[in-house]
């Protein structure tokens, strides 16, 4: 096992870490306001925000390439304004799995955010408390068990992500590849030992995560 | 003082409250559904009304035509919901201090302490809501609330959520902590009589979104103004008559082959008016009755309640719910008299309009 690389592994965990943070930061003030405000906007906003998991990852990779790409404005700006490139570095990786994961988090966590009862709400304006922080003390407190069970979910899928990683940040070994393309890549060149190695490690992930979502869901239900 | 007069339309619902209110408690008793609970809601802020406005104590909270709309967290008003509403994921203490942690560390501290003694939850500071009987959740509820030395408040349903043979007991301890700890405004909504009679001090009657009568709670026993504050207040039997005679200070009235002699409560008279009588208010015996209003009477039914019997019976046309005592029911029906006699008070006959 001396030629192991294990880059790949440190590489996948660290975007999926960073991805699943963000997605937490971003996500879950997205739920907060998809299970308060009722309308269009909203809906679009809901729309949007599954999109990518109806969304072949490699169709999401193209237009996240076409997004942030240097051909593209966003790309153009960021390149010759701050001098940062996003696609085909860590840092597009970490974007890649940010989308495609962010819609387990946003989706759990609204739906644990809108089974609050109501009157949980009303006892704490009463009381005299503000709604940012009736979210902090209450909401997040009661919905925790949703909350990290779409944490646990969006990493699971973050650390998992093939096609739309692929897209954006490309396979560049000891920089941009992570796990589940250094899995194909071994297969493609018949290492399997590195195959097997890689493929144990994802399980075990998928395994233990699963296992952590379904005792949070029992819990919940059971209040 | 508080005074509300507000519309709010739901759908089909349309709400229309108004009333006033001094310190004591008032309660607001009503079928479920004819909204009670969204007058709360509209008082506390929780709900907006449409038109109309709330004033506490000289302060406008909501007034549409001033465009005033004071938001819940500013109103000062304490509400214990109906199902208490404790937040599960803080214990008895952190729970009663969420109002207070404006203040500062070792005052809040205090105060949390003096309150937890007043509500006798002493040692359970560090239970869960989901470890405490309904009756603690309930004082917690009202410590929580008091706490923040509201200036009204509102209970919405307070015993619905406890177990029958508990609820007496609790009710008189809630009377005990509010009377020692709280000086303001309370009003208590309830779909029970007996709870409102028990508790309250005034009673206003709600019917389909409408406030129908604000009296005190023997005037709503003895004087319900309408079929529906009547029948609400627990009156089982209506007839319509006809004055046909009127005295110094009686009237003579007649429904069916019926005629009746009952005091002048009212003024307001008109030909056809609707009477009522209650239930437990009439005397049924196995003898002859020398009374005025006394009446031979057929009995039709009977059914047997947990301490009294309900019997229904036939008296000249008419069809009559009496309650009797069981005891006393089994005394009369062991006479195996072939007569009974039915007398209608008339100082317990109450004369009401016809709704149109």
């Amino acid at each position: 096992m001396d030629n192991l690389n294990l880059f790949p592994l440190y590489l996948s965990l660290r975007v999926a870490f960073t991805a699943t943070l963000i997605g937490f930061i971003c996500g879950l003030p997205i739920a907060y306001y998809l299970c308060r405000k009722q309308g269009r906007f909203s809906d679009f906003i809901d729309t949007l925000t599954n999109l990518p998991v109806v969304l072949p990852p490699t169709v999401l990779g193209y237009y996240l390439l076409v997004l942030l790409g240097r051909q593209s404005w966003l790309g153009k700006l960021l390149e010759e304004r701050f001098d940062i490139m996003l696609v085909f570095t860590p840092t597009g990786a970490i974007i890649a799995a940010t989308v495609v994961s962010i819609p387990y988090l946003i989706r759990a966590a609204k739906a644990a955010l809108s089974e609050i009862n109501e009157d949980y709400l009303n006892a704490a304006r009463l009381l005299g408390r503000g709604e940012l922080n009736i979210f902090v003390t209450i909401m997040i407190p009661i919905a925790w068990r949703g909350i990290v069970s779409g944490v646990t979910m969006s990493f699971a899928r973050a650390l998992g992500d093939f096609g739309a990683t692929l897209m954006v940040a490309g396979s560049i070994p000891y920089k941009t590849l992570t796990m589940p393309i250094a899995i194909y890549n071994s297969l493609l060149a018949g290492d399997y030992k590195m195959a097997n190695f890689l493929a144990l490690i994802m399980t075990s992930v998928a395994v233990l995560v699963l296992y952590i979502v379904n005792r949070l869901e029992k819990k919940m239900k059971k209040g | 003082m508080l005074e509300i007069s507000i519309e709010k339309k739901l759908g089909n619902f349309k709400l229309q409250s108004n009333f006033k209110s001094d310190t004591g408690v008032l309660g607001i008793l009503g079928s479920s559904g004819c909204g009670k609970s969204m007058t709360l809601k509209c008082i506390s802020g929780l709900q907006v009304p449409d038109k109309g406005f709330v004033r506490l104590n000289g302060k406008d909270l909501f007034d549409s035509e001033k465009n005033v709309n004071v938001s819940p967290r500013k109103r000062n008003i304490g509400y214990v919901f109906q199902n208490y509403a404790l937040f599960p994921h803080l214990n008895v203490y952190h729970n009663i201090l969420y109002g207070v942690q404006r203040l500062d560390k070792a005052k809040r501290h205090d105060k949390v302490m003096e309150m937890i003694n007043k509500v006798q939850l002493d040692g359970y500071e560090k239970h869960y809501p989901s470890q405490l009987s309904g009756g603690q959740q309930q004082r917690v509820a009202l410590a929580r609330t008091l706490i923040t030395e509201p200036e009204l408040l509102l209970l919405d349903e307070p015993f619905s959520a406890l177990d029958s043979q508990v609820k007496f007991m609790l009710e008189n301890e809630l009377l005990g902590v509010l009377k020692k700890n709280y000086e303001g405004i309370v009003l208590l909504v309830t779909h029970n009589i007996e709870e409102a009679y028990r508790l309250c001090d005034r009673i206003l009657i709600m019917d389909n979104g409408k406030s129908l009568q604000l009296c005190t709670k023997d005037e709503i026993i003895n004087h319900p103004t309408s079929l529906e504050a009547a029948s609400i207040s627990g009156c089982k039997n209506f007839f319509e008559v006809e004055v046909i005679d009127e005295g110094d200070e009686f009237l003579r009235i007649t429904s069916k082959d019926l005629v009746l002699r009952t005091n002048k409560n009212t003024s307001d008279y008109q030909p056809r008016m609707l009477a009522g009588i209650r239930a437990h208010h009439m005397h049924l015996s196995p003898y002859y009755i020398d009374k005025t209003n006394s009446f031979e009477c057929k009995i039709v039914d009977k059914v047997e309640g947990v301490f009294l019997t309900t019997v229904i019976v036939n008296c000249m046309g008419s069809t009559l719910l009496v309650e009797v005592p069981k005891d006393d029911y089994i005394n009369i029906i062991n006479t195996n008299s072939p007569k009974f006699w039915i007398e209608l008070p008339g100082e317990k006959i109450f004369l009401m309009k016809i709704n149109k």
